[in-house]
């Protein structure tokens, strides 16, 4: 399979590269896939949070660099959903821990064992960032409907051009559809025609995933969570089906529109 | 946003994601390029002054923008235009 290794980025923080990569990851093993999530992030552990698996780890992947321990002993698998696993971030190291030939060396081990490996990419474009790219042969930029993360996910498109990689796809997330409806928030549209890239995916602001974050639960587990929709199906996408991507598109009645204009929102 | 701003949104300005869009269009020009903003509007400059005293030439014709390129990062292109007479 070409879309094996996955790497999620995207330069600017924030915009949901660890949500991303926590719904997509649980998503295919719910399918029976199954799937390695590695988090990236050194010195700013957050998959671990994102899956609910923060008590259960006891190696990292700074371990696995050092030789204390093979990769395989060094996963934490997943409770809730069966053949997921997560390689943890080390909390207390920095990013320059692990080199992108350490991670190169990493899923090398892994490719075998597993269907699909994500790779959650820290923010920025430094260190962190090249050794996130280096092993991947697919690659998933996320922005949000904004203008630094746009401007920011083009730094990325092209310095993955100049590191020779495949051209990342994009996933739009947080977009929010009655923002966009008054003309507030570029559409989709807006940003395809600004950054150029195969569109994955567009997930909508989701005014639950705080709890689903909160409680470790990611939002795919649930069927009535709309961003959870969506990423499942990113899964399905990348799996090659052809599911369409909902425009979004939301026309605001005449008393909301009203209301918004004398309202105090 | 009190309703004064809101009202004047609502008729005339043209919605702030059209406003996004063109910003980014051209930050992103001067961004693949590896050029700050300004940047051709100092070569244009430079250029006109050079160009002055050559009276065949019509300076206020001179045309100067930022183009993508196969081979270098950015490509600056300059029309200079030569008088009709
Ligand atoms: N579709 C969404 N709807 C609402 N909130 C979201 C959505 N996606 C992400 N968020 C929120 O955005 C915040 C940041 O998400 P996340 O941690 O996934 O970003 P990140 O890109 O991994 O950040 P970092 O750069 O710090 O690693 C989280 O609090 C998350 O709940
Ligand atoms: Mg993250």
């Amino acid at each position: 399979m070409a879309d094996k290794v996955i790497c999620i980025t995207s330069g600017k923080g924030g915009v949901g590269k660890s949500t991303v990569t926590a719904n997509v990851a649980t998503a295919l093993a719910m399918k029976g896939y199954k799937v390695v999530a590695i988090d990236a992030d050194i010195g700013l552990r957050n998959l671990d949070l994102v899956l609910g698996l923060e008590n259960r780890i006891v190696y990292d992947i700074v371990h696995v660099v050092e030789g204390v321990v093979p990769p395989e002993k060094a996963l934490v698998k997943d409770k809730k959903t069966k053949n997921l696993y997560l390689l943890p971030a080390a909390q207390t190291k920095d990013k320059s821990a692990v080199k992108p030939e350490d991670l190169v060396k990493i899923v090398e081990e892994l490719r075998d064992k597993f269907d699909f490996i994500f790779i959650d990419s820290p923010a920025g474009i430094e260190e962190g960032f090249k050794t996130a790219v280096t092993p991947a042969d697919t690659i998933i930029v996320v922005a949000n409907p904004e203008m630094a993360s746009i401007r920011d996910a083009d730094r990325v498109v092209g310095l993955c051009e100049a590191m020779q990689k495949p051209e990342p796809k994009l996933v739009i997330n947080r977009l929010d559809p009655k923002k966009v409806a008054r003309g507030d928030m570029l559409d989709v549209e807006d940003v395809l025609q600004v950054l150029s890239l195969d569109l994955l995916g567009v997930v909508p602001e989701d005014k639950n995933m705080v709890s689903y974050i909160n409680r470790g639960e990611p939002a795919v587990l649930f069927e009535d969570s709309i961003a959870g929709k969506e990423l499942r199906n990113i899964a399905e996408r990348l799996l090659g089906k052809e599911i369409p991507i909902p425009k979004w598109t939301y026309s605001e009645g005449f008393l909301e529109k009203l209301k918004r204009l004398f309202g105090s929102e | 946003m009190g309703f004064m701003d809101k009202l004047r949104d609502a008729f005339g300005r043209p919605p702030a994601k059209e406003v996004a869009k063109k910003r980014l269009q051209l930050i992103l020009k001067y961004d693949r390029a590896g050029l700050p903003p300004n940047a051709v509007e100092a070569v244009k400059e430079a250029i006109l002054k050079a160009l002055e005293e050559f009276p065949f030439i019509d300076t206020s014709g001179v045309n100067i923008h930022i183009t993508e390129s196969e081979n270098t990062k950015g490509k600056i292109e300059i029309e200079v235009p030569v008088r009709n007479n």
